[in-house]
């Protein structure tokens, strides 16, 4: 029974990653971002064209970063059985995680915000269009924190028959790293290093999705080689 | 393989050290998933770097021209002969010559934190004179790639404090010396990484 509700709650992530993809970038249409340097009338104006597909693509995003709560869920317990004595890495990835999905939501409820009432001052729209892409793009540390944990207890791993192999932690490290750039989207409106730039925006999606897609693959071959409790 | 603990310079070592030059990739492969990933990244910071560069020569090459290239110069032989602390000493961790070991990690140490200092250094002088992060396009890259640089040096330095301690403690466990090969190679590549960077931000013409 609870491999079968680990392979359920691995499900989460294939969810999270349709409904995110489809919300977020076919409907909302926040993919590629509307540009940092972009003049308060232009951020409104794009908010009036597609309020309606904007709110749409938030209402599916909720969903999106519900399911992956399971997901994280998944990852501490497999942790869990990595770690000897008190599982405090996969405690550190569970609030990582839990992180990571507030700084998904509360950029959705601003970008809801925006868009519904898209009639009021062009100013605010921007300033509420601003605060959503900091909190969703600035706002590393959780998720280097949630890779490092997840590299540590990896490599701690003494289980005679390993539960992830070792360069899946190498690659946490890495991506911990690449996380780092973000942070400097504060002084910057355009250029590699703003909130739509190659190294603060681009490169981080791109493999965060390739470590998304691993990580489920890992979970999933973990998960039917548990032996039966 | 041996689990004991190799208490004196023996056979074990030896053979240990020997079985893993035949294997011929320095530490655990997984490593080289994060320093070829690592360098990638590196790789696409210099490409960009370039490309902006050849659409304002004329800027970058003005505020090229405002860096020191003494502190530049002097780094690069910091890491450099770091980096030879760090083979000599990994040569001992396989001979078993356990103080030898640490005390060249040690050096290397000290060499990764007479970079930090200068490091340091540099970045107030040239704040002092009024270049910031914000002040023009070289100087977005010049602070943010060395910055992040710095950042694997910060790292690279606790690594280091790691292998004197694993050196001291000997090789105990098949995959000690693949842990300190991997934490050897990470330093080498922080070299590595400076060694493009230096020329392409101080230098190229």
């Amino acid at each position: 029974m609870n491999k079968k509700a680990q392979m359920i709650c691995l499900m989460g992530a294939v969810a999270m990653g349709i409904l995110m993809t489809v919300g977020w970038w076919l409907l909302a249409r926040f993919v590629p971002p509307p540009l940092p340097g972009a003049s308060a009338a232009d951020i409104a104006l794009m908010f009036r064209e597609n309020a309606n597909g904007i709110r749409t693509g938030m209402v599916l995003m909720i969903a999106g970063a519900g399911c992956f709560m399971p997901f994280i869920a998944v990852i501490s317990a497999q942790m869990k059985r990595m770690e000897n004595g008190p599982p405090v890495l996969a405690y550190t990835q569970l609030l990582g995680g839990s992180m990571s999905v507030m700084i998904i939501l509360v950029p959705i409820l601003l970008w809801t915000t925006a868009a519904y009432r898209p009639e009021r001052g062009d100013e605010i729209i921007r300033t509420l269009n601003d605060l959503a892409w900091f909190l969703v793009a600035m706002t590393y540390s959780p998720a280097i924190i949630q890779n490092l944990s997840i590299g540590m207890a990896i490599l701690g791993d003494r289980n005679p028959k390993r539960i992830i192999p070792r360069w899946v932690a190498y690659m946490n490290f890495w991506l911990a790293l690449l996380f780092l750039p973000a942070g400097l989207m504060t002084y910057f409106k355009t250029g590699p290093f703003a909130w739509n730039g190659l190294l603060a925006f681009w490169l981080p999606l791109v493999v965060f999705a390739i470590w998304f897609n691993i990580m489920i693959y890992m979970l999933y071959k973990a998960i039917k080689e548990q032996p039966d409790a | 393989m041996q689990r004991e603990p190799i208490e004196t310079q023996d056979h074990g070592a030896a053979s240990a050290g020997e079985k893993y030059r035949q294997s011929h990739t320095p530490g655990e492969t997984g490593i080289w998933v994060f320093i070829m990933g690592d360098m990638m990244v590196f790789a696409l910071f210099f490409l960009v770097f370039v490309f902006y560069r050849a659409e304002n020569t004329a800027l970058f090459q003005a505020s090229q021209a405002t860096l020191n290239t003494h502190y530049g110069t002097f780094n690069t032989l910091l890491l450099l002969t770091s980096s030879w602390f760090v083979v000599m000493a990994t040569n001992g961790v396989r001979k078993n010559l356990r103080r030898q070991a640490a005390t060249l990690y040690g050096l290397a140490f000290l060499c990764g934190a007479g970079f930090s200092l200068i490091k340091v250094v540099e970045y107030r002088e040239k704040i002092q004179a009024g270049f910031g992060l914000t002040t023009n396009d070289f100087y977005m890259y010049y602070y943010i790639f060395t910055g992040l640089h710095f950042v694997h040096v910060i790292i690279g330095m606790a690594v280091l404090v790691a292998l004197i301690h694993k050196s001291l403690s000997g090789l105990r466990e098949p995959g000690d010396l693949a842990l300190i090969e991997g934490g050897a190679s990470y330093w080498h590549m922080v070299d590595v990484l400076w060694i493009i960077l230096f020329p392409l931000l101080y230098l190229m013409k």
